[in-house]
């Protein structure tokens, strides 16, 4: 059941978005954030939008998947929608029935959240689908290290990030085969109210807990044979690199945050 | 009739996605009551999950189940009821203890199965006098035992139930010589005592021959052979073709039979190796 979380997940591939610098793919993943939220009128969201569908069509991931990340915060834009559009009262009036009061500016404002949130949504997710756990963390290590007075906490974070996802599966292992352990001996996990559930859990937590605790000693002691001692003076075995795909990206977002802003300038309609 | 029968038993993992592996193949196979099986097979050849169908905690892509005649699968309440027939004990156990002290722990099992106190108690002492876990481990926290105690507490939690099929996976693995040769007298002792059917997991056969009556080998998801030990170690050759380890006095005497001397090649005790070799020389051959 736990191998059925999407959020995060990757998806190995050999694209042209794959291929770039993680670092470059932060950076321009939080551009392009930031762009979605200059748009002031459908034309700059439209050129957003379109933006984002090349580079989804780049990656090579299929659009199943790139639905499917929009699938857990359908309930947080059903609702900035809804609010929109009852609390926006600019425009005709289309709807008005004792309190509701719904105007064709409220409708225009709810459909334009919706957009931006999936865009928003649909950016990040990609960057994930696109590059492993471990890129990512080497990668936010790696710009953050540039300023040296956070150097070490930005590693110490980055390596924590690192094994604890690099654990994660082990845990959801362990996870099962415990279960089917005390399933074994007659627990019952499957029936019963919350509290029941919660208490029939037990079994199952405790032991799972004392092998984290057990292998996170493992892990500081392997770590410490190999003479781990932080960040200071510690080099890299794979240099990251920026290479041409890179400048197409940077290149790309560049255009299209000039683009929105020419838009918006060129279409003063703002919503 | 038998007491666990399979038919047909297939098994997939990840049905429909591009990851579908068969790990188990068409399996027929009958267990009398009371017998000792040791099933052994290389990593990967279906044998761990073949005996978590038997209690029901996987269930069969297609084919069918039977413990005592029962179709296990056919309700809700024969499923419960395997669960507590066929008690089943994975790879290191002792991974699996959670409770305050040693007794609960043990208890754990019997008291899923609705027992009175009285009961419960009378099981866990029994189930502990057959591990060798002492009254003063018993008041113990698990936690504060030694791994080869804990194995021992953990393999008596699903003795406490008292099974009519007692399954255990590897329950030597990684433990020394002198504690594995313990944990197969206490399996043994079980048995006799009480007459249950006992299988065992391993991917060495070199510690179960001497106590299994009849040996499952497993292979690609499909059962090899299926008999006494002295049958299968008649086939020692291809036994070791599949990648599995036989004794080494087996393969002392492959050796001797391929240099073209008359030996019998189902050889894997000592004993029995000494024996031969009284008859070869007697007979008046030379072995070198």
């Amino acid at each position: 059941m736990l191998k059925d979380i999407t959020i995060g997940q990757f998806f190995p591939g050999n694209s042209v978005i794959h291929r770039m610098d993680p670092r470059m793919k932060l950076i321009l993943t939080i551009v392009y954030i930031v762009i979605i939220f200059l748009c002031k009128n459908f034309w700059s969201l439209g050129l957003v939008v379109l933006a984002l569908i090349i580079v989804v069509a780049l990656s090579k991931i299929p659009v199943k998947v790139i639905l499917k990340s929009i699938k857990p915060i359908a309930i947080i834009i059903t609702f900035t929608a809804v609010l929109n559009m009852f609390y926006v009262r600019t425009g005709d009036p289309l709807l008005d029935w004792k309190f509701i009061h719904i105007t064709t500016g409220g409708v225009i404002t709810a459909v334009f959240m919706i957009i931006r949130i999936c865009a928003l949504v649909v950016a990040s997710s990609l960057l994930t689908y696109t590059t492993s756990p471990t890129l990512i963390t080497d990668g936010i290590e790696q710009l953050f290290s540039k300023f040296k007075f956070m150097r070490n906490g930005v590693h110490t974070i980055a390596m924590m990030m690192t094994i604890a996802l690099r654990f994660i599966p082990t845990l959801i292992e362990e996870f099962e085969k415990i279960t089917n352990a005390q399933k074994a001996r007659g627990a019952d996990l499957e029936t019963g109210n919350l509290v029941q559930r919660a208490k029939a859990l037990i079994p199952v937590l405790v032991p799972l807990f004392i092998t984290s605790f057990r292998r996170a000693y493992e892990l500081a002691f392997a770590m410490e044979c190999r003479c781990y001692h932080g960040a200071e003076g510690r080099t890299r075995m794979k240099l990251m690199k920026y290479t041409k795909l890179d400048a197409f990206g940077f290149a790309f977002i560049a255009l299209a945050t000039g683009g929105v802003v020419a838009l918006n300038i060129f279409f003063q309609h703002v919503i | 009739m038998s007491i666990l029968k399979t038919d047909n038993l297939t098994y997939k993992y990840s049905v429909g996605t591009p990851f579908e592996v068969t790990a188990l193949k068409d399996i027929n196979l009958e267990i009398e009551k009371g017998e000792l099986v040791a099933v052994i097979g290389h990593t990967g050849s279906g044998k761990s999950t073949l005996i978590q169908h038997f209690n029901g905690l996987l269930k069969p892509t297609e084919g069918k189940i039977f413990v005592d005649g029962q179709d296990i699968w056919e309700s809700k309440k024969t499923l419960k009821e395997a669960r507590f027939k066929v008690g089943l004990c994975f790879q290191y156990p002792e991974y699996q203890l959670f409770e305050e002290t040693v007794f609960a722990d043990i208890a754990f099992g019997p008291k899923n199965m609705g027992l009175d106190e009285e009961d419960i108690e009378s099981r866990v002492l029994s189930a502990a006098s057959f591990t060798g876990v002492t009254e003063e481990m018993l008041e113990k926290s698990p936690f504060d035992l030694s791994g080869g105690e804990k194995r021992r507490v953990a393999i008596a939690g699903v003795m406490a139930m008292e099974p009519e099929i007692l399954i255990l996976d590897e329950p030597t693995s990684g433990l020394d010589p002198k504690g594995r040769d313990a944990i197969l007298k206490m399996i043994r002792d079980y048995r006799d005592t009480t007459g249950s059917t006992v299988m065992i997991v391993s991917h060495s056969m070199e510690d179960v021959a001497k106590i299994a009556t009849r040996v499952l080998v497993m292979n690609h998801a499909e059962i090899m052979s299926f008999d006494t030990v002295e049958e299968t170690y008649r086939h020692a050759d291809s036994l070791i073709s599949v990648g599995l380890d036989v004794p080494q006095i087996t393969k002392v005497f492959l050796e001797l039979k391929r240099r073209g001397i008359p030996v019998k090649s189902n050889i894997y005790t000592v004993d029995q190796a000494v024996s031969e070799i009284d008859r070869l020389r007697k007979e008046g051959v030379s072995l070198c």
